[in-house]
C-alpha cells in the first residue's frame, strides 16, 4: 500500500507537468485548429534557457522559471507569426508536417549550441517531505503547487476576462469573431505567447524533475502530451486537465508494477486504445464519436 | 566504391519512398509508423538468416534460412503487422488523428524493441549479414557491392513500373478520388476503407522489402537506425520531387540523398562539435520541408492529372458544409474540407467548447 501511495505521489507530480504542457497544446489547437508538433520544443527551449542562466541568477529557482517562461513566450510568438499564420487556410495535416520541420530545426540548433550530451541543473532538489500519505521532494511540491496555480489562473483567464472570452470566440469560429469586432489575429498571437510561456515553464519543471536532459527532452514528452490531450479531448482545456491526471497516474502505476522502461510503451498503447474507442476524449459519450479532423 | 554505396542507399530509399507515396501521396494518409515497417523488415531478415544467437547476444527465432527466403518471409510478417495497424487506424481516423495514432503505434514498438532485449537485443541491435552469398557467386567484396547496386536498381525500376501501372489503373484513380473527397467517392460506391487499406498494405510490403535490402546493405541494424527523424527525410524527398508523381518521387529521393546529404558532408565540423555537420543537414532538411510546403507544395513535378479531360472548375469541387476554403494548390485539398466537415459535425454534437 505504501508503494502504491508513493507511486501515486510521483504520478501526481508527473501529471502536474503534463497538465501544463497538455493544456497549452490544446489551447494552440483551439485557436489555430492545428496540432503543433513543435510544442515539445517550447519545453526544451525553456529547459535550456534556464540551464544557461542558472549561474547568472545564482541558482535562484524563481528567476530561472521566469526566464524559461519569458523565452517560451517569445518562441510561441515566433512560431505563430513565422509558420502557423503563414499556413492559414491550409489543411491541418500540412501545418502538422511544417511544425515537424520546425521541431527538427529547433532540436538541431539546440544540439549545435549545447551539444547532444545530456546536461543537468545544479538546483537543490530539497529534502523529502511526508505530505499526508505521499512522499515528495521540495521541488516536487513546488511543481505541483505551481501547476495548480497555473491551472487556476488559466481557468480565471478563460472564464472571467475579456481576453478569455475572445479566445473562446476565436476558437469557435475565427472569421465570425473577426466580423464581430474581435481582433482575432491579435488574440491568436497572445494565445500563442501564453502557450509558449506556460510550456517553457513546464519544460523547466520537467527538466528539474527528471534530472538530466538533452535536445530531445521536449519531443519525447510531446507524445505523452498528446496522449493526455486526447484523453481529455482535443481543444477542450478543462477536460485536458483531467486527461493529464489520468495519463500521469496510469503511467506511473503501470511503470512501478512492471518496469519503468516500459511505462511509455503503456502510454502509447493507451493512446492507440483511446483513439480506437474514445477519440474525442473519455469525458464524451462514445456515441458522439465523429473524428474526421 | 564510395559512390556505389551512395547510389545504392538512394536506390533503396527510392523504393521506400514509392511505397510511402502510394499511402500518403495517393491515399492522403500521413503515416508516421511507416519507418517502423522498414525496421521490422530489416530485423526479421536478420533473425531469419543469421542463425542462433551467441550469448550474451539474444534475439528471437535465429534460423538459418537463405537470405532471399528471409526477406520474403519478413515482407509477409510486415504486411501482417500493417494489416493490424491499418485496420485500427484507417477505419475512422483521418488527418491529424491518423498521424498521432500511427506515431503512438511506432513509438510503442520502438521503445519495446529498445528495452526488451530478448526480441532484437535491445539497443545493441542485430548484425552479421555480410554480403550473403558472396562465395557462392564467386565475387570479390567490391564486385558483390556493385552486383548489389545493380539488383537494387533493377528492383527500383520494377517497383516504378508497378507503381506507374497502378497509378493509371482503376485502383489508383479510386484511391485519388477518395483522397480528394471521401464522401463523394463513397457516394459513387467506392469502398473508402478498403481502398485506403489496400494502399496501406501495398506500401507496407514495399517498406518490408526495403528493410530486407537495407539489412544486406548495412549488415547491422539497431534502434538508432530508425529514429523518427529518418522518416521525415523521406517525406522531405517526396515533397521535393512531387507528391503523387512516381517519377518525381524517385528524383526527389536522389536529389535529397545525394544532393543534400553528400554536399553537406563537406561542411566544416569543428573538433569541439563533431555533430555540427549532421545537425546542419537536419536543419536544412527542416527548412526545406517548410519552404516547399509554403511556396511549392506540388514539388518539382506536379502530380499528373487523371484521364478526365473535362475537369470541373475548382469552385464546384468544394463541397464542405462550412465552405472551408481550400487554398491548397495541387494535391491535398481533402484534409481542409474534412476539417470543415468535422467541425460542423462536432458542433452539431455540441462538443467544441
Amino acid at each position: 500500500m505504501t508503494t502504491f501511495l508513493v507511486t501515486v505521489g510521483i504520478g501526481l507530480s508527473t501529471a502536474a507537468i503534463l497538465s501544463l504542457s497538455a493544456v497549452e497544446f490544446t489551447l494552440e489547437y483551439a485557436v489555430s485548429r492545428i496540432a503543433n508538433f513543435a510544442h515539445g520544443e517550447f519545453l526544451t527551449i525553456g529547459a535550456y534557457v534556464a540551464y544557461s542562466t542558472q549561474t547568472t541568477f545564482h541558482q535562484n529557482v524563481a528567476a530561472a522559471a521566469a526566464i524559461a517562461a519569458a523565452v517560451g513566450a517569445v518562441a510561441g510568438l515566433a512560431l505563430n507569426a513565422g509558420v502557423i499564420e503563414q499556413f492559414r487556410g491550409r489543411s491541418a495535416i500540412t501545418v502538422l508536417i511544417a511544425t515537424l520541420g520546425v521541431a527538427l530545426i529547433a532540436e538541431n540548433v539546440l544540439d549545435i549550441v549545447y551539444g547532444a550530451a545530456n546536461v543537468s541543473y545544479n538546483f537543490a532538489q530539497g529534502e523529502l517531505h511526508h505530505v499526508g500519505p505521499f512522499l515528495w521532494t521540495t521541488s516536487d511540491i513546488e511543481v505541483i503547487i505551481s501547476a495548480l496555480a497555473a491551472a487556476g489562473l488559466i481557468y480565471l483567464l478563460l472564464q472571467r476576462t475579456r481576453f478569455g472570452k475572445a479566445i473562446r470566440a476565436v476558437s469557435q469560429d475565427r472569421s465570425l469573431a473577426q466580423v464581430s469586432g474581435i481582433p482575432a489575429r491579435r488574440i491568436v498571437m497572445q494565445t500563442w505567447a501564453l502557450a509558449g510561456a506556460v510550456a517553457g515553464f513546464a519544460g523547466f519543471a520537467l527538466a528539474d524533475t527528471v534530472g538530466t536532459f538533452g535536445p530531445l527532452l521536449g519531443f519525447n514528452f510531446l507524445l505523452l502530451t498528446i496522449t493526455a490531450t486526447v484523453a481529455g479531448g482535443l481543444g477542450r482545456p478543462y477536460a485536458t486537465l483531467g486527461g493529464a491526471l489520468i495519463v500521469g497516474l496510469a503511467l506511473q502505476i503501470a511503470g512501478t508494477y512492471t518496469s519503468s522502461a516500459y511505462e511509455f510503451v503503456f502510454a502509447f498503447l493507451l493512446l492507440v486504445v483511446l483513439m480506437l474507442f474514445r477519440p474525442n476524449g473519455v469525458f464524451v459519450r462514445p456515441s458522439a464519436v465523429a473524428v474526421r479532423a | 566504391m564510395y559512390w556505389v554505396s551512395v547510389v545504392t542507399e538512394a536506390g533503396i530509399f527510392a523504393i521506400l519512398a514509392l511505397g510511402l507515396d502510394v499511402v500518403w501521396g495517393w491515399g492522403g494518409d500521413f503515416d508516421l509508423a511507416f519507418y517502423g515497417y522498414l525496421a521490422l523488415g530489416s530485423y526479421l531478415t536478420f533473425v531469419l538468416s543469421i542463425g542462433k544467437p551467441k550469448p550474451p547476444v539474444e534475439y528471437i527465432i535465429g534460423w538459418h534460412l537463405p537470405v532471399l527466403l528471409s526477406i520474403a518471409l519478413a515482407v509477409v510478417v510486415v504486411v501482417g503487422v500493417a494489416a493490424v495497424v491499418g485496420a485500427i487506424a484507417l477505419r475512422n481516423l483521418r488527418g491529424i488523428y491518423f498521424a498521432v495514432t500511427t506515431l503512438g503505434a511506432v513509438s510503442a514498438l520502438y521503445l519495446l524493441v529498445e528495452n526488451y532485449t530478448p526480441l532484437f537485443d535491445g539497443y545493441n541491435g542485430v548484425y552479421g549479414l555480410i554480403n550473403p552469398g558472396q562465395s557462392a557467386l564467386n565475387l570479390t567484396y567490391n564486385g558483390y557491392r556493385v552486383m548489389f547496386l545493380v539488383v537494387v536498381l533493377v528492383l527500383l525500376v520494377l517497383a516504378y513500373l508497378l507503381v506507374q501501372r497502378l497509378s493509371r489503373s482503376p485502383f489508383g484513380r479510386m484511391l485519388r478520388s477518395v483522397r480528394e473527397d471521401e464522401r463523394a467517392a463513397a457516394a459513387y460506391g467506392r469502398p473508402v476503407f478498403f481502398a485506403k487499406y489496400r494502399a496501406y498494405l501495398f506500401g507496407a510490403a514495399l517498406a518490408g522489402l526495403t528493410g530486407g535490402l537495407f539489412a544486406i546493405f548495412i549488415s547491422a541494424f539497431n534502434p538508432s537506425a530508425w529514429t523518427p527523424q529518418e522518416l521525415l527525410v523521406i517525406y522531405a524527398a517526396i515533397l521535393a520531387g512531387g507528391r503523387g508523381n512516381p517519377r518525381g518521387v524517385i528524383l526527389g529521393v536522389f536529389v535529397v540523398y545525394i544532393g543534400f546529404i553528400e554536399l553537406t558532408r563537406y561542411l566544416p565540423s569543428p573538433a569541439s562539435r563533431p555533430d555540427f555537420g549532421p545537425a546542419m543537414r537536419q536543419i536544412l532538411i527542416g527548412l526545406m520541408i517548410i519552404l516547399i510546403l509554403r511556396f511549392r507544395p506540388e514539388g518539382l513535378f506536379r502530380e499528373r492529372p487523371g484521364l478526365d479531360r473535362t475537369p470541373a472548375p475548382a469552385s464546384q469541387r468544394v463541397a464542405a458544409p462550412t465552405g472551408a476554403r481550400s487554398e491548397e494548390r495541387g494535391t491535398s485539398e481533402r484534409a481542409t474540407r474534412e476539417e470543415g466537415a468535422s467541425k460542423a459535425a462536432r458542433r452539431r454534437a455540441g462538443e467544441i467548447n
